[in-house]
């Protein structure tokens, strides 16, 4: 098991290694220098990058001088937020939009494992067939789409109302976010239901489950201890690029919500050419995107017996 | 190292990963016993959703490339006098001269309209002793209550000229600081269109007034013509969506192609960079080359769009196609051919062409909606095509502006990318179902 | 007296007129410590017969018996919720392949406790201790340890004992095993062959083995039955099978089978069955097996009944033909005796 889990973050430190050289030798593909297309900068904040990222270097010590930084943690200062980190915009933005995040997810594996053994148990029945025509037009719909529509009836159903029940945008407790996160997670749930059906369909046709009923097992327990366990597998592997789409999809759903997340500030740094705040930003999601997917590789190990002791030992 | 990590699904959902729905044949064994049943076989033709969507897809390529030489407006063409309308009719406007510095001549005695058209509304009421001004509101007549308060007027009259439809309004005057209703209209504008506005778009006049071509989907914020919008930006969505997977396919399967026939040290070098590629989260990264290769002046932004996908996108097919040459080289009729005598090429053409053009086939039509997602993403947040080049996704963008007022505009394109991407989904899943089991284990 | 007493017992699956009838009239008894097995082409409705014996059929089918009883208590209707205090606990079932019978994420010591908790009552603790003792006994070595394994890290041999395990945890009255050897290497399955008989020797549990190895069935069997085509055809005490009963007439197709067995001394040819057994979605008015017959005669279109004699039962009209001339033969004889 430990073996596993080190090749794993092994494997997961040349990845991040290697998204933080494509992306610098991307923002350097930008055509002149990227510091010329600013004119608004002042001279001194220019001298002071100038300075730290040793543009008027050649390529290689620049590049030395990006991985050193990237090691120390230190992303750099934004282009067009003058004196403001990059650090400090991902610490201050990043933990509204993993807070996001975490809801989303959390809603889209619930429902899923819900909606998917539902539609399961009732295969070819009309719990089934709504349940996958839902599936079918929520993974048709794009996410931007499904957020937006889903302000709109915010606002009709506040006016309706005549007072604000649900807030239409912005970021606060619980009343907030709940409604984001639905709208975030609603893709995810749908992809995740399909793949939680067929896994459930297979597993309820299993040998095992026939000889599980042949012992008295049945219902819930029959259910808990036998199917959800085995259906949930190939989900929970789903779990890592289901996070790379909750995190991307956030980005327009802050943007659309006006929630103050890392999302919506790498959006608008990407709209306003801010290139350490996109630099930065990338890396820091890769980096991210990356640990998650070792961290759900090495869960599923835990779930799984058979890759626990077969990589294991 | 090798890098075992799995992020091949970096990227937008499809249907592509997921097994097939109710229904179809993929898991008809309910039973213990169903291996001894005889089981229906797949029919090898396709289903009636798939030929559904085959249909919508035809209808889609029709309305953006025929619809153009049916609707010729153009779709960047703005029209200053109709900005955000609802459906409409082609119709006749009166010219009007418009004039912001309008005043009445003398007073009045009773609240009068002067004019009332889409340009603007006059209005005079009689002045009243020891009102210093005058607040002037505009509803809609159906509403109740005051509406917008327009202005606080120092005179006796008020010109509204504020996004004036043909709908029925009702003005309020009230003395500042009072609530007695000093005078009330309830005013429907006729269309009309101003003389400086018809002279730039070269409107020809006719008695005092211009033919105005009909918006069936009615316009945007900036007065242009959805329905043209819509075809126009369609092409752009569905030319990315066809486009890009085309190269990107190419592309992979000549490179696994190449690293699978060559093997040895040659391929396990292609195959390393290929795990690199595929590393790489997808999105992010789409992001990151599109600001890399930015928009150069009179651009549209297609280009660099379509490259950053190529680059992103490829490896898929080269690993199918890389693993498939591999396969099929072991296969002993490849193997007889090559005892036989037959060149490389020979065997790979003869061969293993017709057995990996099914699996081809199945990933296209799984990477078109996924292209089309992506295109549409890219252009919502801005990174898409440059004006005047629209995409559905960039008009989502400009419609999510005025989704509150005027939600049209964003939920009309928004409804054709969901049917583009419906429509290929669907398509894929039944080009899969109706091919052989060993598509199936594709997905 | 009987503990198991099945007649007439029908299985459709299905709906429509496209249902298959796997199951067309099998009537059979078992008693205490019988071994009975019962034989067939795959296909031929014996894994059926045994999944309704535990209510395990597939959702969309119909069951219908004239008499479906367990000592006295006649067995419940389909999908009554009797059937869970009575599967796994009075009547368990081994199944052919147990790498793919057992749940690979569980551990397999919970796996034979898993029907003590159920039916028993007992602690999760008490039932591990249980789980532990089955599989010593099952002569499983290093059991304690092994409870806490994996399915996935057992060979075939020692899974098949765990799925035995687990089918006599409740020491239920009869066990359903369904081609426990199949799957199985030669050794192996003589060890399995010989658990099963220390059990119904021990305990007097019925069994009922499903197989197409006529070789087990000689060696262990009291009492065979043969289906075909969803229909038992003929059935016996195993003496009387392998020798023909009374009047030394086989059904042709028991014939046909004892003839598929191979040879080992080399004497015959193997020798296979032409043909295919008839579409169980429109089954024959006649008898079932009359295509593939040799010995077919004109009355064969019309369905013969179970006939029986002495020995046992057989559904043809060639043994009824048989039957009868060997009757009128003793007749004859005893009628000479008689002058």
């Amino acid at each position: 098991m430990w073996t596993f889990a080190f090749k794993r973050l092994l494997s997961g430190a040349v990845t991040i290694w290697f998204i933080a050289t494509a992306t610098f030798f991307a923002m350097h593909a930008v055509p002149g220098d990227p510091l010329t297309r600013d004119k608004a900068m002042s001279p001194a904040v220019r001298a002071q990058l100038e300075q730290r990222y040793g543009l008027d270097k050649p390529l290689v010590t620049q590049y030395r001088l990006f991985l050193g930084n990237m090691l120390k943690g230190d992303f750099g200062i934004s282009f067009t937020q003058e004196n403001r980190r990059v650090n400090d915009i991902i610490r201050e933005h990043f933990p509204v939009s993993a807070m996001l995040g975490i809801t989303a997810l959390l809603i889209a594996f619930i429902g899923a494992v819900a909606a998917g053994s539902i539609a399961a148990q009732f295969r070819g029945q009309w719990p089934d067939r709504l349940l996958m025509m839902a599936v079918v037009a929520a993974i048709s719909v794009p996410g931007f789409v499904i957020a937006a529509v889903a302000q709109l009836l915010i606002v009709q159903l506040n006016n309706r109302l005549g007072q604000p029940l649900i807030p239409v945008a912005g970021w606060g407790g619980f009343s907030h976010l709940w409604v984001p996160a639905l709208v975030l997670g609603l893709g995810t749930m749908a992809y995740l239901s399909r793949l939680m059906r067929a896994s459930m369909l297979e597993v309820t046709n299993s040998e095992y489950i026939l000889a599980a009923r042949a012992k008295g097992a049945y219902g819930w327990r029959l259910f808990w201890s036998h199917q959800l366990r085995n259906a949930l597998l190939p989900v929970v592997t789903e779990l890592g690029p289901a996070i790379a789409a909750l995190t991307t999809g956030g980005f327009v759903v802050e943007l659309i919500f006006a929630i103050p997340g890392l999302g919506r500030y790498f959006v608008q740094a990407v709209q306003q050419l801010d290139y350490t705040v996109i630099m930065g930003t990338t890396v820091f999601y890769g980096a991210f995107l990356v640990i998650m997917v070792v961290a759900v590789d090495i869960a599923y190990g835990l779930i799984d017996p058979r890759i626990r002791y077969s990589r294991g030992r | 190292m090798k890098m075992s990590l799995s992020y091949d699904l970096f990227r937008p959902y499809s249907l592509s990963t997921t097994y097939p729905l109710a229904g179809d044949g993929a898991c008809s064994g309910n039973g213990p016993e169903s291996v001894e049943l005889p089981l229906a076989m797949p029919s090898p033709s396709l289903s009636r959703s798939g030929k559904l969507a085959g249909v919508a897809i035809v209808l889609l390529l029709v309305f953006v490339f025929i619809g153009p030489l049916v609707w010729q407006q153009d779709p960047s063409r703005q029209w200053l006098s109709q900005i955000s309308m609802g459906p409409s009719a082609s119709n006749s406007a009166r010219l009007v001269d418009n004039d912001s510095l309008w005043q009445p001549r003398g007073e009045v005695q009773t609240a009068v309209v002067h004019s009332a058209n889409t340009e603007f509304v006059r209005l005079q009421w009689p002045a009243v002793e020891g009102v210093h001004a005058y607040q002037v509101f505009r509803n809609f007549a159906e509403q109740s209550g005051l509406g917008i308060p327009l202005a606080v007027s120092r005179v006796a009259y008020y010109q509204d000229e504020l996004q004036l439809a043909e709908t029925r309004y009702r003005y309020t005057v009230k003395a500042e600081g009072s609530d007695k209703v000093l005078a009330e209209w309830e005013v429907t504008p006729e269309p009309a269109m101003s003389r400086f506005e018809a002279q730039l778009q070269g409107l020809p006049e006719q008695s005092g007034r211009v033919i105005l071509p009909a918006h069936p989907l009615g316009t945007d914020a900036l007065g242009r013509d959805i329905l043209a919008r819509l075809m126009a930006g369609g092409r752009t969505s569905l030319m990315v969506g066809l486009i890009a997977p085309c190269l990107f396919i190419a592309f992979g399967c000549l490179y696994g192609a190449l690293a699978g026939i060559a093997g040895g040290w040659l391929d396990n070098v292609a195959m390393r960079v290929v795990d690199f590629v595929i590393a790489l989260p997808f999105l992010l990264f789409m992001i990151l080359l599109r600001v890399a290769f930015g928009i150069g002046p009179g651009e549209d932004g297609v280009f660099p769009l379509i490259l950053a996908m190529v680059m992103m996108s490829w490896t898929g097919s080269a690993r199918l196609i890389r693993g498939q040459v591999l396969s099929l080289s072991q296969q002993p009729y490849v193997e007889a051919a090559r005892l036989a005598g037959m060149g490389r090429l020979q065997i790979i053409v003869r061969h293993m062409l017709p057995n990996v053009l099914p699996m081809i086939l199945v990933s296209f039509s799984f990477a078109v909606p996924s292209a089309i997602f992506t295109e549409a993403f890219l252009s919502f947040i801005g990174l898409g095509v440059a004006p005047p080049s629209t995409s559905w996704g960039a008009q989502c963008n400009d419609g999510i502006k005025t989704l509150l007022s005027h939600p049209q505009q964003m939920l009309l394109p928004a409804a054709m990318i969901s049917i583009a991407v419906l429509a290929f989904n669907t398509l894929g899943d039944a080009l899969r179902d109706a091919g052989d089991s060993r598509l199936r284990e594709l997905s | 007296m009987n503990l198991l007493n099945v007649e007439n017992l029908q299985v459709e699956i299905g709906r429509g007129p496209n249902s298959v009838k796997a199951v067309r009239g099998v009537s059979f008894s078992l008693a205490e410590g019988e071994f009975r097995a019962l034989v067939g082409e795959s296909g031929s409705g014996k894994s059926i017969t045994g999944l309704s014996l535990l209510d395990l059929l597939p959702s969309k089918s119909v069951r219908r018996a004239d008499r479906f009883q367990l000592e006295n208590l006649a067995l419940p209707n389909q999908h009554h919720g009797q059937w869970r205090k009575l599967r796994g606990n009075r009547l368990a079932m081994i199944f052919q392949n147990p790498m793919t019978a057992l749940d690979p994420t569980q551990k397999v010591g919970w796996q034979i406790a898993e029907p003590l908790c159920i039916h028993r009552g007992l602690s999760r603790r008490q039932a591990w201790q249980r789980a532990i003792e089955l599989m010593e006994r099952l002569a499983i070595t290093d059991a304690e340890k092994r409870a806490h394994r994996y399915p996935f890290e057992f060979s075939g041999g020692m899974l098949q004992r765990v799925m035995i395990a687990m089918a006599i945890a409740c020491e239920p009255q009869i066990l359903i095993a369904d081609e426990p050897t199949t799957a199985l290497d030669v050794g192996v399955q003589q060890e399995v062959l010989g658990l099963l008989n220390e059990l119904r020797e021990s305990r007097g549990t019925a069994i009922l083995f499903i197989t197409h190895d006529l070789g087990v069935v000689a060696k262990i069997a009291d009492s065979v039955s043969v289906m075909y085509a969803g229909q038992v055809v003929e059935q016996g005490p195993v003496e009387t099978f392998f020798t023909g009963s009374t009047t030394k007439e086989l059904h042709p197709y028991s014939k046909a089978l004892l003839a598929a067995v191979p040879d080992l001394s080399g004497g015959k040819p193997l020798q296979g069955i032409a043909g295919q057994p008839p579409d169980l979605r429109r089954p024959p008015s006649g008898c079932g097996f009359a295509a593939r017959c040799s010995q077919r005669m004109e009355i064969c279109d019309q369905a013969p009944e179970l006939f029986h004699d002495a020995n046992g039962d057989h559904r043809c009209w060639r043994w009824h033909e048989a039957f009868q001339t060997y009757l009128s033969q003793q007749g004859q004889v005893r009628g000479a005796q008689h002058d």
